[in-house]
């Protein structure tokens, strides 16, 4: 049996990390000088990758994203790089709404939101991370418990406890601006958690952020009654 | 000066790194884009925990910004490296007691699907998705034995010879089942590919 052949069988286990740190230090060394060895791992990567990738998918939570981008931008300011101003979801980052827990990197805005989401009503301006943010609140009698938080002149809508869709609806959100109802350009899907969240545009002249439940790739205008209803002050 | 966001999507994963090796925020945000969805899938199915998978990926991809200039493209794809990151500190978490559910050892349980419509993937994100169902069929076709063992190393993080005390089997039997099992995964990637 030649020294290939010897380790031929721990392959497969080394590609899936499967080793023990000793066995797979030892087959690396050996490796090194065993082109044989070098040439089946690689051949066996792909089956690797194909086993991550072939898992269920799950949607991650948006708030995962917004925590990522608060502190991604906030290494990238600390590192002199210039960047676009951080929009309203990273200001607001690391919320996680629907336990109401938040991470270090929320910063103020985010605690402005969470005595919002309590208290339900409009906090005021100038809560959030240099810009003017103001947060305003469904009433209580609103099926779904919904937060629009705007700040810099653009809006963004949470929604918690919103129960599983079926899979041919999604939910859409509209503006009514000057007494006209517009579609919010972006769909939105509910989290594992019941969590949802979407950016609303602009804001000026708006009064009233509304979500509904629309077939999937949305509808022009609303097709059913309000899930959610929150006004706003002009 | 940070690239714009629509630069950074047109270009790949490879010209990505740099810049986010250089701290570009929206290269970064091109690359949490683009896969985000499968780390947070490969964290959950590992850690078997919404909130650990969350944990799970947001470590990975922080520890890829404040590293990403290591990546060395002769080891395989930005996306192999990404996803073997997440599948590192997710076993990590799972050894660490911090995931409170077990992992699920079968892909018996296809409740939770993709969630966006299919007309929303990209041609790229398609090939994935065929190369998944192959893997998913070809892990359905495999003896139960062998793709038992693979699933307890890749997504159970254990190891071999914790494998053959677990099912109380010679060393030797796990080597050759998983050998086995993962040959014939591989052939059935090439076969697809053919």
């Amino acid at each position: 049996m030649s020294e290939h052949d010897r380790w031929s069988e721990d392959l497969a286990a080394y590609a899936l990390g499967a080793l023990d740190p000793e066995r797979a230090a030892e087959l690396e060394r050996h490796a090194e000088s065993c082109e044989r060895c070098r040439s089946e791992i690689r051949w066996l990567m792909p089956a690797v990758d194909a086993l991550a990738e072939a898992v269920p998918r799950q949607a991650p939570p948006p708030a995962l994203r917004q925590r990522l981008m608060a502190e991604v931008r906030a290494d990238a300011r600390a590192a002199g790089v210039e960047t676009a101003s951080g929009g309203l979801r990273e200001r607001l980052a690391g919320i996680r709404i629907g336990s109401l827990t938040w991470k270090p990197l929320a910063g103020l805005a985010a605690v402005v939101l969470v005595v919002a989401a309590i208290a339900g009503y409009e906090v005021g301006n100038g809560g959030g991370g240099g810009g003017n943010a103001s947060t305003y609140a469904s009433p209580p009698s609103s099926p779904i418990a919904a937060h629009v938080v705007s700040a810099d002149g653009s809006g963004e809508i949470h929604l918690a406890d919103v129960k599983p869709l079926p899979e041919n609806r999604v939910l859409e959100a509209w503006v009514r601006r000057d007494g006209e109802v517009e579609a919010v350009k972006a769909l939105f899907v509910p989290d594992r958690e019941g969590n949802a969240s979407t950016m609303l545009g602009s804001m000026r002249g708006v009064d009233l952020v509304m979500v509904t439940t629309e077939p999937a790739g949305g509808s022009k205008s609303p097709t059913g009654a309000p899930i959610a209803e929150v006004p706003i002050e002009q | 000066m940070a690239v714009k966001r629509e630069k950074a999507e047109r270009l790949a994963d490879e010209e990505l790194m740099p810049l986010i090796g250089a701290k570009d925020p929206e290269a970064f945000a091109v690359f949490y884009d683009r896969h985000g969805g499968v780390a947070y899938s490969l964290a959950y199915r590992i850690v078997g925990d919404p909130g650990a998978a969350e944990d799970v990926t947001q470590e990975a991809f922080i520890s890829v910004w404040r590293s990403g200039a290591r990546f060395d493209r002769a080891r395989g794809s930005v996306r192999s490296w990404m996803l073997s990151i997440v599948r590192n500190r997710a076993i990590d978490s799972l050894r660490a007691g911090a995931a409170s559910k077990a992992p699920k050892l079968t892909f018996d349980d296809d409740a939770v699907l993709e969630q966006r419509p299919a007309e929303e993937l990209t041609e790229e994100e398609a090939m994935r998705h065929e190369t998944a169902d192959e893997v998913r069929g070809a892990l359905g076709l495999l003896p139960g034995d062998q793709s038992k063992v693979i699933e307890l190393a890749y997504y159970g993080g254990f190891s071999q010879s914790e494998i053959a005390e677990m099912l109380g089997v010679p060393l030797g039997t796990v080597k050759g089942r998983m050998r086995l099992g993962m040959e014939k995964i591989r052939g059935e990637i090439a076969e697809g590919l053919a």
